[in-house]
């Protein structure tokens, strides 16, 4: 069962965080952000996460917490209304920052369209391999946010952490993108680079085998067998990583 | 033949003819070999190291697809305690099969394997048969819950009782919160943690289940602290709670009487599986005389669970096992070996920790916290013709012979030598 808590900082961390690399990713949406003066996005939401999306020099950052002078701030009275943002059933209500209305919705929510496109592909835009690579690479961010989210807050996900030891789990695409799950404490982060120093290693063979294990199509353990993920270290994180990772399809489906 | 068995393991396998094998198996079979068995839960690292499947297998030995002769220390994961088609076994199985196997009424060897188990083992004034380990650790814990009319369970952490529900976790695939809902767990070897766990539960525990020591996977194995089982077995009887031992691993590896027996202290009910037939398939549940009628009263059975064969196996290997005095042969060959092995790595500057009883020893190279150079020194040994894996306990068998330890010890001096090659930094 979903957990509209855990969603919610499934929704502020994973989905909008995926802005960041988007804006490095995308010509359109650079484009977007060309010559735009810096502008900052405070996210609020009551019960749940906070955040604040700086959008400076065609970039974006996500940093944790709705800052106090944040440009624009967007309040949600619950979890479950900011994950209606995400449904189409709310719309945001700046209570700060009315001047910066044209910013959201000429440029944010292009971008949000845009990231939308990526993450929710159609099979007919797949085929177009530079799309279908920058999809994948998303998708990979978004997957690793969504383990580290699912981890700390999610009932069950907490227990899997419960179980882990401490360590930097080295998890991403052959030749392509590694990300950093770390782990203390029974907490999660996902820090979107490669570790220094990795306990633990899990390898997607390529940028095909992760896009169908991202979208349920393929089992990991039939993957191990098949040579197609290659898993190593302290496999013991590796496996509780794998049963959060069975729930990341519950919340991204 | 050493000379020559030396030789080649030195030459390092290849596997098409299980690669190939394992293509046609993930057509028709999830995952392609599933459970431990299996690359994943085996965790053969890399995969393209380890054979997948057995052509044939004879003492301590089994030959892959590829005819790869591997020294085997997992046993088929414990079943193999005498060798495998051990010939007095074999010729007993063999022999009941001309009078029949699976029949309306069960043969009388039943009662006869019944009867030596009561001899054998100390605690148990009665036995019950099925067919895996998990059969009869879910029969004790329902006979456990039948008995005492409570609810709750303890468990050890980093136990392993089977795959029903009950002994998974609550993240499992397929497992519901109300699946474990009464499962407590609590550390291993820590009676005050017990102690508390039952007065925070007064009158709702039903059984603690454990195995005699920890040997979970993935961690080195721990013995049980001094005293530990008889205060634990003292407040058991105080509070009506029922002590479950699982030897399914243990059995009569450690001690013929019992792994309880092995630890000085009498469990209420006692799982037996792997050691009782040498691989033909019969497991057994042992109690004490007062739950004997509990039993009596519970619906549980199952299709094969009074198949002749399997007890006249079971019969003719325990009785082997007792005339050779398995358990001391056991230690004595595994102490030889891990001895063996600790002076290779040390040789070249590894440090291999051997935990757990000698005869199901646990191996880990501790240079790194991490476990890839213990993974990468795995793989070299499986590739040069000695089947050990990397995050499970180990079993010694009683046809091992001083050849066959000294082959593993060349083995495992000459993959560390290539392994130290990778990793200049280990002194």
């Amino acid at each position: 069962m979903k957990d509209q808590k855990t969603m919610a900082y499934i929704n502020l961390y994973a989905i909008f965080g995926a802005l960041e690399n988007l804006c490095e990713l995308d010509d359109d949406a650079k484009a977007l952000l060309a010559n735009k003066k810096p502008i900052s996005i405070g996210i609020e939401v009551k019960g749940g996460p906070g955040a604040t999306l700086t959008f400076k020099n065609s970039k974006c950052r996500l940093d944790d917490g709705c800052k106090k002078d944040c440009d624009v701030k967007l309040p949600f009275s619950s979890c479950e209304k900011f994950n209606g943002l995400f449904e189409g059933t709310t719309t945001p209500l700046p209570s700060k920052g009315f001047t910066k209305i044209k910013f959201l919705l000429k440029v944010f929510l292009p971008l949000t369209d845009i990231l939308t496109k990526y993450l929710r592909p159609t099979e007919e835009d797949m085929k177009n391999p530079e799309f279908f690579k920058k999809s994948t690479l998303l998708t990979l961010n978004v997957v690793a946010v969504a383990i580290a989210q699912i981890g700390n807050q999610d009932e069950i996900g907490r227990f899997s952490a419960s179980q882990m030891m401490d360590g930097d789990v080295k998890m991403g695409i052959k030749d392509e993108l590694y990300v950093t799950l770390r782990v203390r404490n029974h907490r999660l982060v996902a820090i979107k680079k490669a570790p220094e120093s990795p306990r633990a290693l899990m390898e997607f063979g390529s940028l095909e085998l992760a896009a169908k294990l991202f979208a349920g199509k393929i089992n990991a353990l039939d993957c191990i067998g098949k040579g197609d993920i290659v898993m190593g270290g302290m496999i013991s994180i590796i496996d509780n990583i794998n049963r959060i990772l069975d729930r990341v399809g519950l919340y991204l489906a | 033949m050493l000379k020559g068995a030396c030789e080649m393991a030195m030459k390092t396998y290849k596997y098409d003819k299980n690669r190939a094998m394992f293509e046609r198996a993930t057509k028709v079979i999830p995952a392609g070999v599933y459970g431990h068995l299996g690359p994943g839960e085996g965790c053969m690292i890399p995969v393209s190291s380890f054979p997948l499947f057995s052509e044939r297998a004879e003492g301590s030995y089994f030959w892959d697809l590829d005819g790869n002769r591997f020294v085997d220390y997992m046993c088929a994961y414990g079943p193999n305690v005498l060798g495998y088609r051990d010939a007095d076994v074999d010729a007993a199985a063999k022999k009941q099969m001309e009078y029949g196997n699976c029949t309306t009424s069960p043969s009388v060897k039943m009662v006869e394997l019944a009867e030596l188990m009561v001899d054998t083992v100390a605690t148990a004034d009665w036995a019950f048969f099925a067919k895996n380990g998990g059969d009869v650790t879910t029969l004790a814990i329902m006979t456990a819950r039948a008995a005492t009319h409570r609810k709750k369970i303890v468990f050890a952490k980093g136990f392993y009782h089977g795959v029903a529900p009950w002994t998974q976790k609550v993240d499992y695939p397929g497992v519901l919160p109300e699946d474990v809902a009464n499962n407590i767990y609590m550390p291993w070897n820590d009676f005050d943690a017990f102690e508390k766990i039952v007065n925070e539960n007064e009158g709702e525990i039903a059984a603690y289940i454990a195995t005699p020591y920890m040997h979970g996977n993935f961690i080195d194995n721990e013995l049980p602290a001094e005293g530990y089982w008889q205060k634990i077995r003292k407040l058991c009887t105080e509070k009506g709670i029922i002590l479950i031992i699982d030897d399914v691993r243990c059995g009569f590896r450690l001690d013929t009487a019992g792994s309880d027996h092995h630890y000085g202290f009498e469990a209420d009910l006692i799982c037996f599986c792997k050691a009782i037939a040498n691989g033909w398939n019969v497991s057994a549940l042992c109690g004490k005389d007062f739950l004997k009628n509990t039993v009596s009263g519970m619906t549980y059975t199952g299709s094969y669970w009074m198949s002749a064969v399997p007890f006249a196996a079971g019969i003719a290997c325990i009785n082997k096992l007792k005339a050779l005095d398995a358990p001391k042969l056991f230690r004595e060959k595994a102490v030889k070996l891990t001895d063996g092995l600790k002076a290779a790595a040390a040789n070249n500057g590894f440090d291999l920790v051997v935990s757990g009883e000698p005869a199901l020893f646990y191996l880990r190279i501790a240079n790194d916290d991490s476990l890839f150079i213990h993974q990468d020194w795995v793989q070299e040994c499986v590739k040069r013709g000695v089947f050990i894996t990397n995050h499970h306990n180990h079993f010694i068998n009683a046809s091992l012979s001083d050849e066959d330890i000294q082959f593993t010890v060349d083995v495992a001096e000459d993959a560390f030598k290539t392994v130290k090659k990778r990793h200049p930094e280990i002194g």
